[in-house]
């Protein structure tokens, strides 16, 4: 594959809406390309966030899953029917789910079934993974996941990465892993766990895992290019998995001693008000958190996530 | 039976077996759908498997077992099927060479297909040669040598040259051809030309696994397995008869063998139709004695004849040796001068007995060196079989000794945490089986990392990273911080979260360097000091 021959997102999603047909529908309605983002395009103009607790002894985290989503709307507001949904979670290391480095198999199978009920044509599970990638499907659980729930697992290779346009303040152009821009919509399912340089890692640094090449030097300036990359990719929705945290040795863990059990989940449109109340997992001030800030100061969102329409449920 | 009934037996046989060792070695690697139930996973540390036993060749190999024997005092797992086959062997003579050897067949097929030399140049090219004795030279000198502690079987072992070529050279290099040529015309306007690319894409992903792979020599590898078709050319099955040490092995077994070719005087004809077609040149023409340790029962000779005056049949009433190998008196000494002096001089560079090379990293589970290279059969299998490539043939890493065995190269890949493969496949044992839980508690170490602090972002001042820090998988990490002023670029103190290793924790799985951001000479880097498996390359009390 040629890298230099960078497409730029506006121009594949120019190709995808012209491959379906609907060109003269937009140029008829003169919504300009550059507006057009499936979370712009289907959230209410006040953004929501919902937070999901767990407290009976033996919850069912699929139940918790389900009724955060019907909190919001239920799955239909987020997928259509027909629509090809990727889902991002965070399988970068081949660790067991018990140590919580990775996003707990159980709600991965919760949205992938709420996608599906929801009429979705195929889930993919994408990520481009740390470990080698067979073993993070096989130990993480997502591999069962996606065998049971008949979700589709995506391979990385390099025939998937394409140089693209981030357009951002500091990355320009960067190679994207394709499966995560190609489908229709886009679900952001990763795990909260501490960070040694960012502090944590949460929904919108889980985007690192949606690209390639050299991104290892990403963290030279890890919070600007992580707003770079929230910007560039853009989720219909972002689902924190706070059931078990990582509280120390993240982001890859590997002892049960570093794990807490926290038994939430947190819901939003709002990519920075997720993480903002997800820092709270932590007993973390949102602000002290660099690209959470940054996201808020950079128009992805808003770290005061009390001004969005805030909704609890408790299982 | 009649000759043409046998011959074509013989020809389903070597199908068979050189599909059945294709499959195995494709095989050789982590499937894509071995997924762990969570629910199991929750409460156990799970050990990936391969689901097909990829070593049965090596097991089924006389020299294999012989050698392991005799340098590493190993009964290696599975041996009885090497035992299986000598019993044969003594009944039946050569029957692998003809039947199963999937080098042999691949020799056998290139010679025939296409003989390059005319009727009368093949009848001479197959009259015993005195460098038919290469091969017992070969042999003696590889057991006299294991007898001394070293085992350099798998030099020359067909199989193991065989697996070791096409795991390392050729799969690669065509899988590196079928992925170059598919990402070229990923980008055509024509959409059969993108399906092709695609169909390209799945056929070398299902054969040869995922990205590229590199192995260091893996060129050298591949022109010495060319070299070795070539010389078909120069005569048939040139490596059958002249070099193959384990041929050699069951020549030498086959001196009881009771299935016999009889000979007709008589009914010859002078017609060297079975001269012409015997690719052992083990002498089939009625008249010379028939040579039933180079024999390697193809059933060629039995087949040509025209006038019957060839058979083979058991003959059980007489209990007579046959015709002893003729390896001559010059190629035992020669066998035992090399068999001594190889072992000697391939620990005169001191690796052994005075200090470590710091690359020489071992795969886990590696035995001590010493014991290390009694047993490892240089086949490649762990190579094929490590999951992110990490595990590479030495060229100079390990000494003479330790030629094309495996090593980690750090660069090129990294240690996966509770990976346990190569234990699991190494046929010899040179690599134990170990669990993942034993490599995580005990811990098995494999090295120690170091920072260069001339290198290191932080440590130079160039500015934050934590990225061997973020991947170290042992918990606590390895890698710890310390906060401190550096001067950076303009001269001006900064602070800076500078890494520092703690030995005690580093098990040198080497991710930190595969990750670094530093690419070419990472800032972090792995040497073999405090690998577990020695008691002197160490560095902590």
């Amino acid at each position: 594959m040629n890298f230099d021959d960078s497409i730029t997102r506006r121009e594949t999603l120019k190709r995808l809406i012209t491959i379906s047909g609907v060109v003269g529908f937009y140029g008829a309605s003169g919504i300009p390309f550059t507006a057009f983002s499936p979370a712009q395009a289907k959230a209410a103009p006040r953004r929501f966030i919902i937070e999901g607790i767990g407290q009976t002894e033996g919850y069912s985290i699929k139940e918790l899953a389900t009724r955060v989503f019907d909190a919001a709307g239920g799955m239909k507001h987020f997928v259509s029917k027909g629509d090809v949904v990727a889902i991002k979670p965070n399988i970068s290391w081949a660790r067991q789910p018990a140590l919580a480095a990775t996003t707990n198999p159980v709600v991965l199978e919760a949205v992938i079934e709420l996608c599906y009920e929801a009429g979705a044509k195929k889930v993919r599970i994408v990520d481009n993974t740390i470990n080698d990638v067979r073993r993070c499907f096989a130990i993480t659980g997502a591999g069962t996941v996606a065998k049971k729930t008949n979700a589709d697992l995506v391979f990385p290779s390099s025939s998937l990465m394409r140089r693209m346009k981030i357009n951002g303040d500091r990355l320009d152009v960067w190679p994207v892993f394709t499966p995560l821009i190609e489908a229709d919509k886009l679900i952001n399912l990763p795990i909260a766990k501490t960070h040694s340089l960012s502090s944590l890692t949460l929904g919108i640094k889980n985007w690192i895992g949606g690209v390639g090449g050299r991104r290892y030097a990403l963290h030279q300036d890890i919070h600007r290019t992580i707003v770079d990359l929230a910007q560039f990719f853009k989720p219909t929705v972002t689902l924190i998995d706070g059931i078990s945290i990582l509280v120390k040795n993240g982001p890859s863990g590997g002892s049960p001693s570093d794990v807490a059990m926290k038994n939430t989940l947190i819901l939003s449109d709002d990519p920075v008000a997720a993480d903002a109340f997800a820092a709270r997992l932590f007993g973390y001030s949102p602000d002290k958190i660099g690209f959470i800030s940054l996201g808020d100061k950079s128009g992805l969102g808003t770290k005061e996530f009390l001004k969005l329409d805030q909704k609890k449920v408790i299982v | 039976m009649r000759a043409r009934q046998l011959v074509w037996i013989r020809r389903i046989s070597q199908t068979f077996f050189l599909l059945f060792f294709l499959f195995l070695l494709v095989e050789s690697r982590l499937p894509r759908d071995v997924f762990v139930d969570y629910s199991v996973v929750f409460s156990a540390e799970p050990d990936l498997a391969i689901d097909y036993p990829v070593g049965f060749f090596f097991q089924l190999d006389p020299l294999v077992w012989l050698s392991s024997l005799i340098s590493g005092h190993q009964l290696i797992k599975g041996f009885w099927w090497a035992l299986v086959l000598l019993a044969v062997t003594l009944f039946m003579g050569r029957i692998f060479c003809g039947f199963v050897c999937p080098l042999g067949t691949l020799h056998h097929a290139v010679s025939w297909f296409r003989p390059s030399l005319k009727a009368d140049a093949m009848i001479r090219a197959n009259e015993k040669a005195s460098s038919q004795k290469i091969k017992y030279f070969l042999l003696i000198t590889v057991l006299v040598g294991a007898v001394l502690g070293l085992n350099m079987a798998g030099l020359m072992d067909p199989l193991s040259v065989f697996f070791r070529s096409l795991a390392l050279a050729l799969f690669p290099g065509a899988a590196m051809g079928l992925r170059e040529f598919s990402e070229v015309i990923a980008n055509s306007d024509s959409t059969a030309l993108r399906l092709l690319s695609y169909g390209g894409e799945v056929i070398a992903q299902f054969l040869f696994g995922f990205g590229y792979k590199a192995y260091t020599t893996a060129w050298f590898i591949g022109i010495i397995f060319l070299g070795i078709v070539f010389l078909n050319r120069i005569r048939p099955r040139f490596w059958c008869r002249v070099l193959c040490p384990l041929g050699a092995l069951l020549g030498i077994c086959s001196r009881l063998s009771i299935l016999r070719l009889e000979k007709d005087r008589a009914k010859c004809t002078d017609c060297e139709l079975c001269a012409k077609s015997c690719q052992g040149a083990a002498s089939p023409k009625p008249g010379n004695d028939w040579e039933n340790a180079e024999c390697l029962m193809c059933f060629n000779c039995f087949d040509s004849c025209p006038a019957s005056a060839l058979f083979f049949r058991f003959r059980w009433s007489s209990l007579r040796l046959n015709r002893g190998p003729d390896m001559g008196r010059r190629a035992l000494l020669a066998g035992l001068v090399g068999g001594i002096s190889l072992p000697l001089f391939g620990r005169l560079d001191g690796r052994v007995h005075k200090v470590a090379d710091p690359r020489l990293i071992r795969p886990p589970g590696a035995l001590p060196e010493k014991d290390f290279l009694t047993l490892c059969q240089r086949c490649g299998l762990c190579m094929k079989a490590c999951p992110t490539n990490v595990i590479n043939p030495t060229l100079t890493e390990a000494g003479m000794a330790g030629f094309w065995t495996p090593h980690l190269i750090m660069t090129q890949g990294y240690c996966e945490y509770t990976c346990t493969l190569c234990g699991d496949v190494c046929p010899t044992g040179a690599i134990r089986v170990f669990s993942a839980k034993e490599k995580i508690e005990t811990p098995i170490v494999i090295g120690s990392a170091y920072i260069d602090r001339g290198r290191c972002l932080p440590w130079s001042g160039n500015g934050p990273c934590i990225v061997c820090e973020e991947h170290c998988p042992t918990s606590p990490k390895a890698i710890f911080f310390h906060k401190d002023m550096v001067p950076g670029p303009n001269g001006k103190q900064q602070m800076a979260q500078l890494p520092h290793v703690d030995l005690r924790k580093c098990v040198g799985c080497g991710i930190c360097e595969f990750k670094c951001p530093v690419k070419g000479r990472p800032a972090i880097r792995v040497i073999s000091a405090g690998e577990s498996r020695s008691l002197e390359n160490q560095i902590l009390l």
